[in-house]
């Protein structure tokens, strides 16, 4: 039969070897199983086997699953009268070893020996949870909604499609909807003019996704915990969130904006926190608002002031926090072509090399560096050390000391003597000695060879240091609103330097991927009379980003965002260039 | 492996000198006379044995039915079965469909598979055992794709051996694989036939297929392949000669619940005349003597008790609230998810009323969910029962014991999975088959075991409670199905003529009919009176594992592993219509009480809904049998398709007011 075997194709006529059932044969204790006998079984045991399978198929189909399992096989040996196997289990591989020698090949399982007294001292294994009914509605005439339950209404490779071509999108709502007259007019018109026009991608919420924005958006920077934690909940979970990504996104940019400025801490750790459950959703495609999330960011980690009071405000936590955000959009996102990790990297190390700026910056340009993992440490901090030391040397101990420098002082050296050591331990060879590590890193010299001679002693397990969870105290939150406007604003608004830095990171490196084409982007924010939100953007582009905020004219000087939503973000005066500054021509 | 081939060396050489000239039509009649002539002196008892060869002028093969019984039969056919032959005659007939006209070639080229099939199993049978995989590799992949199935099957018999026991096997050989034809082809093929004078095509064609011969137009590929497909091909058009008598037993619900309040109880009088009026508004078309009705006589059904009088008051009450599901008004879907089930949902049902959700698993544990916030009680001890007061009007409520109340409640008796459960109409009583060959009953009242019956001798894959209670039906992977009765251990029908497994079942709305479906690719109706088989309905390319007849009992939907669903007119058995959208096997049906949607859900996680009204409204006028189904099958029926997260769907179910219900286990991958 081996001559046919060989024509047959592989899928339908696949036969046991009779090597094998010599194999076997000897397992079982028979040996010198003659050739012809052992091909005669090995036909034979195929066809059982075969017949086997089709009737464990057959269970398998009314057990209503898509994989066959132990349990099939064995009750289709009882169907066919033949003894079922003892005392085999279902893990989902079963790994097969190979072995050879005296020119033979074998695949075995391997079959440990257990100790009874192991297993009957041993815990029991967790009972499985009890099956439980749970309703939801699948649909609700006609329309699926978009809850957990469900599968997300737009997959997240649709929204990818959607964003590198929008007119996808405009394709697919045109399909759904019938034109209205004056576009097919328009239309028209457009032909005689014989322009090639993008075609305009609408965002338009209907009345619960706006109810559902405003009640998010409320709720993420209310004064109420528990609301806050379900809206952020929501946010990190909910399938259908893809239309209100854009307002998100800009409610969280333009939030940042403001409240650096404000200085508000509190609001800052919300929005972040907002950044937070949006990346955690994995019904997202964020790709396309990074453009405006990694400048927020990168603020929060970076920027001169973040608080009011900087002596006894925690805003060391916030810069941790975003900085482990900055690290995790490297980790989702960063590319090969979009250069993200690249331009962070940048970006923080620039803002660390800058003899100019305040310690606040330099510590989160340090906790920046330092998530994106040891090797940027390596390349980036650990030559700076010395530098670093001098200065705080010469703020913490000079003669003019102020107690905001000496906290920040205290706080750089500290997050790197944390941050640098474990990585020193690796790089450098023991034996340490003081004098080195002076003679290398200066100021820091010595805390730092204390660290590490005191890491080498730890066993390596327990030298992870474990990160500080998210537990943030904050003041209470301040609502600001319009009226408060002249009360609120006693400080001269602080120019925030990293808006410049971060704009520009984005103005240096032109093609990300998520942008088709150079153009502008409009962020239409109508007043709270009109009920859609609607935001046209001809394509959307990082490179040359306009943020305008069209508001009403009445306010002069101040500039409202977002006014479907109560106003307690506030813009500064226009004459703030801080927001502003990038725009472009 | 050289044993083989030296033996059968000589036998080729041997026929090649004994059929080398038979190629040449005339010759090869000469030579076979001849041979026949030589072969009387020494096997003369051996052909009186065989008594059954025609006395046509072409000799025929009849040895290979007998032989399978009579072994020493086999030398005369094997001198016959020259392997080189079947190799030639196949070709032959391939060109001869090829070269024919187109308008034949559809109906011809049919000839091709069960031909196929038959020539390849005599190869095998004669111990060629080369040359039949030669002639199988070669052939196998020419044959049509729904075939593939069977045909892997057919590969895995490699010796004669095998065939002894193969359920394949026993269907080929034992029932005639049907093919319908036009008149015009049937005179083609004749002719050809007569020309070659082919004697094992011959053979093959005259004993092993049945040619179903139709006066009309042939019909095209397209027509064939959407009635092709069953294990036996497609049935045979006396098969559904007989009259179904489809019709819904004579308003049997309002009739006996009206004159019956008349009898019993006088206050509820009005209230179903009421309800009487108002139903006949709605779409329901039911004609006082429905000419296809049967009469309510026609198999003894359990008598109404009061509290089913009061359960069919409210579904009428019920019904009025109904909303008609349109394109434009698409229904509700409320999903019932099993969570941690772990891949070990075997089956869901939901009860007529849609209160209950039974759930059968592979660990031979029942589940009974209760939906609404009446939880699940049991009934108190018998002692406490006594010292009930038997007249008071909430008896009923009394005597249930709230102590035991709780959301769900687990039925434990069975020794396998449990492939099926079915809920009576009255919600008393469950029954559940399952994996080790039993068919049980439960009391939802006690919450026990009160019945085992064993009949079965394999897995009972499916049982369903007929909807007027007090029978049920089961089917088997032992090829049978059967009616059992509540009061009868044993069971009252056998229903036996499908080929292979019986993988579903369900009552016809008057419960004189039983439909199955099966892995023979056929769908049968039999009557639950006579036991016969009245319907045979092929088409399907797959195992069907899910049947609903429609709420006017005329029509039948059938699903399964093939992923299309197929809608019958039970009036003449034909196709009236074919669903295609799914991705997955198809495990669940559900008619919206008006009959107007079909609801479907499988293995793809997906819910899908179809406007089968357009289906039935162009079929009113009653087609002519003769006349092969001539449907526009490929127009698209779809109009909702709802996909769950990672959640087969087991169970789809309209509740009376046209809510659609469905449910599966949640599996992660």
């Amino acid at each position: 039969m081996a001559d046919p075997a060989k024509v047959r194709s592989a899928k339908k006529h696949s036969i046991l070897s009779h090597e094998s059932m010599k194999a076997i044969a000897e397992s079982v204790g028979v040996s010198g199983l003659q050739d012809e006998a052992s091909l005669h079984l090995a036909e034979d045991v195929t066809y059982r086997l075969k017949m086997t399978i089709q009737e464990a198929v057959k269970l398998m189909q009314h057990g209503k699953r898509r994989k066959l399992s132990p349990a099939d096989i064995d009750n289709a040996f009882k169907i066919q009268n033949v003894e079922p196997l003892y005392g085999f289990n279902a893990p989902d591989f079963v790994p097969f070893r190979h072995a050879s020698g005296g020119g033979r090949e074998v695949f075995f399982q391997e079959e440990k020996e257990l100790d009874l007294q192991d297993l009957i001292n041993g815990a029991l294994p967790k009972i499985p949870l009890e099956v439980s009914l749970k309703a939801h509605w699948l649909c609700i005439e006609g329309e699926q909604p978009a809850i957990p339950e469900n599968p997300p209404p737009v997959s997240k490779d649709l929204q990818k499609l959607e964003s590198i071509d929008p007119s996808i999108k405009a394709s697919n709502d045109k399909l759904q909807k019938p034109k209205p007259l004056a576009e097919i007019a328009r239309a028209k018109h457009k032909a005689k003019d014989l322009v090639k026009m993008k075609q305009h991608a609408t965002h338009e919420l209907s009345v619960e996704q706006q109810l559902y924005y405003k009640e998010i958006t409320e709720a993420c920077v209310g004064a109420d915990e528990t609301r806050r934690s379900e809206a952020l909940t929501s946010l990190a979970t909910d399938p259908g969130l893809h239309q209100m990504l854009p307002r998100f996104s800009a409610f969280i940019s333009e939030g940042v904006k403001v409240n650096v400025v404000q200085n508000n801490l509190a609001l800052l750790i919300y929005l972040m926190r907002m950044v937070k459950s949006l990346m955690d959703n994995h019904n997202l495609y964020l790709e396309k608002y990074l453009h405006e999330l990694i400048p927020a960011v990168l603020t929060c980690v970076v920027s001169k002031q973040l608080c009011m009071r900087p002596d006894v405000d925690n805003h060391w936590a916030l810069r941790d926090f975003a900085a482990r955000l900055i690290a995790q959009t490297c980790k989702n996102f960063s590319t090969s072509t979009n250069g993200i990790q690249t331009r962070i990297t940048k970006m923080l190390s620039a803002t660390l090399q800058n003899e100019k700026a305040p310690l606040a910056s330099h510590y989160g340009a340090i906790s920046g560096l330092a998530e994106l993992g040891p090797e940027v440490i390596k390349a980036f901090i650990i030559p700076r050390l010395k530098i670093e030391g001098g200065r705080i040397k010469s703020l913490t101990e000079g003669a003019l000391v102020n107690s905001v420098d000496r906290i920040s002082g205290d706080h750089i050296k500290t997050q790197l003597v944390k941050l640098v050591s474990p990585v020193l331990k690796t790089i450098r060879k023991p034996p340490d000695s003081v004098e080195e590590y002076k003679e290398e890193y200066g100021f820091l010299g010595n805390l730092l060879y204390l660290s590490v001679t005191k890491l080498r002693q730890q066993p390596a397990t327990t030298s992870s240091q474990s990160r500080p969870t998210v537990t943030l105290t904050q003041q209470k939150p301040q609502l600001l609103v319009q009226t408060s406007l002249g009360s609120s604003l006693p400080r001269t608004p602080t120019t925030p330097r990293t808006f410049q830095t971060s704009s520009s990171l984005i103005n240096r490196t032109p093609g990300t991927p998520t942008t088709p084409g150079a153009s502008q982007k409009y962020v239409i924010l109508t007043q709270g009379g009109s009920s859609t939100l609607t935001s046209v953007s001809g394509s959307f582009t990082p490179t040359q980003t306009v943020v305008r905020v069209v508001t009403n004219t009445q306010s002069a000087g101040a500039t409202t965002i977002s006014t479907s939503t109560p106003k307690f973000l506030v813009m500064p005066g226009s004459q703030n260039t801080g927001n502003n500054n990038n725009t472009n021509t | 492996m050289e044993g083989n081939s030296t033996e059968t060396r000589p036998q080729a050489a041997n026929g090649a000198s004994t059929n080398g000239s038979s190629t040449d039509k005339q010759t090869l009649y000469a030579v076979l006379q001849y041979l026949r002539k030589n072969n009387l002196k020494e096997t003369e008892t051996l052909l009186k044995k065989e008594a059954n060869i025609q006395d046509d002028d072409v000799p025929k093969e009849q040895q290979s039915q007998n032989a399978s019984e009579v072994s020493q039969a086999l030398a005369a056919y094997k001198s016959e079965g020259d392997p080189s032959l079947y190799e030639d005659f196949y070709t032959n007939l391939k060109n001869f469909v090829e070269q024919s006209l187109d308008t034949y070639k559809g109906e011809l080229a049919a000839l091709l598979y069960p031909v196929f099939v038959q020539m390849y199993l005599e190869l095998i049978y004669n111990g060629h055992e080369v040359a039949g995989q030669i002639f199988f590799i070669k052939f196998s992949q020419e044959q049509e794709s729904y075939y593939e199935d069977d045909l892997i099957k057919l590969s895995t018999v490699s010796k004669k051996e095998h065939m002894q026991g193969n359920q394949l096997m026993e269907s080929f050989r034992t029932s005639r694989f049907v093919i319908r034809m036009s008149r015009e082809s049937y005179t083609q093929l004749k002719r050809y036939l007569q020309e070659k004078k082919q004697a094992l095509l011959l053979n093959i064609i005259q004993e092993r297929l049945f040619i179903d011969v139709y006066d009309g137009l042939p019909r095209t590929k397209q027509q064939i392949d959407v009635t092709s497909g069953g294990m036996s091909g497609e049935a045979r058009r006396e098969a559904n000669k007989s009259k179904v008598l489809y019709g819904l037993l004579k308003e049997p619900d309002i009739n006996i619940s009206l004159d019956d309040d008349d009898d019993a109880d006088g206050e509820d009088k009005d209230k179903p005349k009421k309800k009487k009026q108002k139903k006949d508004l709605l779409s329901m078309k039911k004609s006082k003597n429905d000419p296809n009705a049967p009469s309510n006589t026609r198999i003894p059904l359990p008598e109404l008790k009061d509290t089913d009088k009061i359960e069919k008051a409210n579904a009428y009450k019920e019904a009025l609230k109904r909303v008609k599901i349109t394109q434009e008004n698409k229904p509700s879907i409320c999903f019932y998810t099993l969570l941690n089930s772990y891949e070990n949902t075997t089956s869901i049902e939901i009860s007529e009323d849609s209160s209950i959700l039974s759930a059968g698993f592979s660990d031979a544990v029942i589940k009974v969910w209760s939906t609404t916030p009446n939880k699940l009680r049991c009934m108190k001890t018998g002692v406490e029962l006594d010292m009930i007061d038997k007249d008071v009007d909430d008896v009923l409520e009394r005597m249930m014991d709230d102590r035991t109340a709780s959301e769900y409640k687990t039925l434990c008796g069975h020794s396998g999975p449990v492939y099926s459960t079915s809920l009576s109409m009255d919600k008393n009583f469950l029954v559940s088959s399952s994996e080790d060959g039993t068919v049980r009953l439960w009391s939802l009242l006690t919450w026990s075991n009160l019945v085992c019956y064993k009949g079965h001798i394999s897995p009972v894959w499916d049982v369903t409670f007929s909807p007027h209670g007090h029978y049920f039906a089961s089917a088997s992977h032992d090829r049978t199905a059967r009616l059992w009765a509540t009061d009868h251990y044993q069971p009252l029908r056998i229903f036996a003529g499908h080929l292979s497994d019986v993988d579903s079942i369900q009552f016809h709305p008057n419960s004189n009919y039983i439909a199955t479906g099966s892995s023979d690719r056929t769908v049968r109706l039999w009557d639950v009176l006579g036991g016969n088989c009245v319907r045979i309905l092929t088409g399907h390319k797959g195992a069907i594992h899910c049947l609903r007849f429609s709420p006017d009992g005329r029509y039948l939907a059938s699903a399964g592993v093939d992923k299309t669903i197929l809608l019958w007119d039970l009036a003449n058995g034909t196709l009236v219509g074919q669903l295609k959208g799914h991705t997955g096997t198809i495990y669940s049906l559900s008619f919206s009480r008006d009959g107007s949607v079909l609801a479907s859900g499988g293995m793809d996680n997906c819910v899908k809904l179809w406007q089968v009204s357009k289906v039935f409204n162009s079929q009113d006028s009653e087609g002519d049998l003769n006349v092969p189904a001539n449907v526009d099958l490929n127009e698209n029926y779809e109009f909702g398709s709802y996909q769950t997260k990672a959640t087969p769907v087991l169970c789809t179910h309209f509740t009376r007011r046209n809510l659609l219900l469905a449910s599966g286990p949640y599996t992660p991958s």
